[in-house]
């Protein structure tokens, strides 16, 4: 059975919000049932990532809220790909007549906790055993050692990743919402701070509070609702055999992106089409480096080449390929990928504002959460 | 460093006598890291510690300028390393690396364990560059 996203909303990306984690939910998901033209009783399953909303803003506590008598219950990895791989459970439930109206909703308060994005990892006990005595304690400084080691392997320097955190930054100030709003060169690129080298502040997603959500249903039914329906064409989940322990520094080729193959194979087999016929991608953007790496693993180009790819063939909304036409986590928000969904529904509404690309018939968002990856094909409903 | 796995302490009791120890199974012969209850390479119960020799090379490195846990804040900026060792192929370990400056260091370089922190019981285990890049 045919799937679609027939709602979207979230709350405006903000470092720090007066409202908590559970309200941000209740706002955000209030806003996609009213774009849907939805009430809280016609939502009959609902999902989440695994891991992160479990523990702050639990499915029965929603169903509770806004009165969902639920068939259908689950949670799908944490973070990044559990967002772009929400839809592929949405449709085996859908299409298994388990549900009929999915709600997925993500976020989280980062910005507001004293132990910022960095806390979560301290639930690996060979991190804290490990790793964190020696002040190797987060993520940033994991995705150093990949950008360094990138660097000696295909020759990779600092300009190539100004790149991406420029093209970034000039889709936030296209996006009215964005948080990162101040125009970026190459020589404020260089200017900026050192965080873990050879990565820099601008190299490194922003820190947020926030949540988004989004409603699927049957295509023939999303038709029938407020917005245009967005065709779920493919989505799908992959990862290998690595645990968050070892994955950041144990792979033999350490910078590969476990899943993100497998995932992007699958969905575009799913959506009868290939890489060929993608007009825009919004990909988990939560380092420069991290870009980078999942154009290559995603199959854009071949390893190594990704920064003549985003030099030369370009990831702005005039390039070849957009890439986080929002703005991404680097510049927009760091709502982990939940906001990238969103952005490629408004793209593929015809609705991105400022940010409109020309053509966006089909987009492919990439979810990622070492070692998990996600991806989900999305298009245009051209009836 | 008190951890609750069971299979992470004799890695650290090693440690304080001075001794680099990592798992190794010998139904497959193969190192893994970080200590798991079964090997993950061959699922066998039972692997040993091995000791190697402190000689290592520099897979990768980054120099920390942000104190991502204030209980770091003194000591920015430092090096943290990624470290393989000829002796225990396949696993890499992450140390600091001390008495050297980011400028001066190279991928493939030598380096060496310096256990006098761990046997004073003052500090984790630490690793010094040696002067002269070998790539
Ligand atoms: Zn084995």
């Amino acid at each position: 059975m045919d799937i679609a996203i027939a709602g979207i909303g979230h709350t405006p990306p903000v470092r720090r919000s007066p409202k908590n984690i559970r309200h941000l939910a209740i706002e955000a998901i209030q806003a996609a049932l009213d774009d849907a033209g939805l009430e809280g009783h016609d939502i009959d399953g609902v999902i989440t990532d695994g891991v992160i909303m479990p523990h702050t803003v639990p499915r029965e506590f929603i169903a509770a809220q806004f009165g969902m008598t639920r068939s259908f219950d689950g949670g799908v990895s944490f973070g990044g790909a559990g967002v772009a791989a929400a839809p592929e459970l949405a449709k085996l439930a859908i299409g298994a007549r388990k549900a009929r109206t999915v709600l997925f909703y993500f976020g989280v308060d980062w910005g507001s906790r004293a132990s910022g994005p960095y806390g979560f990892h301290d639930m690996y006990p060979a991190k804290m055993a490990f790793e964190k005595p020696y002040g190797f304690n987060a993520q940033p400084s994991y995705f150093a050692l990949w950008a360094r080691r990138y660097m000696h392997e295909y020759g990779m320097t600092d300009a190539d990743l100004a790149v991406v955190a420029i093209s970034h930054r000039e889709h936030a100030l296209r996006n009215p919402l964005a948080q990162a709003r101040t125009p970026m060169t190459l020589a404020s690129y260089r200017a900026a701070r050192m965080i873990a080298e050879p990565l820099r502040v601008p190299d490194c997603c922003l820190i947020s509070d926030g949540v988004g959500a989004f409603i699927m249903t049957s295509l023939e039914r999303a038709r029938d609702l407020r917005q245009p329906a967005v065709k779920v064409l493919g989505s799908s989940f992959a990862s290998e055999a690595w645990s968050g322990d070892d994955i950041f520094t144990q792979q033999a080729e350490i910078f590969r992106v476990t899943g993100a193959q497998a995932a992007c194979r699958s969905a575009l087999a799913e959506a009868g089409i290939t890489l060929a016929d993608i007009d825009f991608a919004e990909l988990y953007d939560c380092f420069t480096i991290s870009v980078l790496m999942q154009l290559e693993d995603l199959g854009f180009c071949a390893r190594g080449e990704s920064p003549d790819f985003v030099r030369e063939r370009g990831i702005g909304v005039d390039g070849a390929l957009p890439v986080n036409t929002h703005g991404g986590l680097l510049s927009h928000s760091y709502l982990l990928g939940v906001e990238h969904m969103i952005e490629a529904v408004r793209q593929l509404r015809g609705a991105a504002g400022a940010a409109q690309l020309a053509k966006a018939d089909i987009g492919l968002v990439g979810g990622w959460s070492i070692p998990d990856y996600g991806v989900c094909v999305l298009g245009r409903d051209a009836r | 460093m008190k951890s609750t796995e069971p299979e992470f302490a004799g890695h650290f009791e090693q440690l304080a006598q001075g001794r680099l120890c990592f798992p190794y199974c010998a139904a497959c012969q193969r190192f893994h890291w970080y200590p798991m209850p079964l090997c993950p390479h061959c699922r066998a119960d039972g692997w040993q510690w091995r000791g190697i020799n402190g000689s290592g090379t520099l897979y990768s490195w980054t120099e920390i300028h942000h104190a991502f846990d204030a209980r770091y804040t003194g000591a920015l900026p430092y090096i943290v390393a990624l470290i393989e060792f000829p002796q225990a192929p396949g696993i890499r370990l992450v140390a600091n690396l001390v008495g050297t400056s980011s400028m001066g260091l190279a991928i493939g370089q030598a380096v060496s364990a310096d256990f006098s922190q761990v046997l004073a019981g003052s500090g984790p285990l630490v690793f010094r560059a040696h002067a002269v890049a070998a790539s």
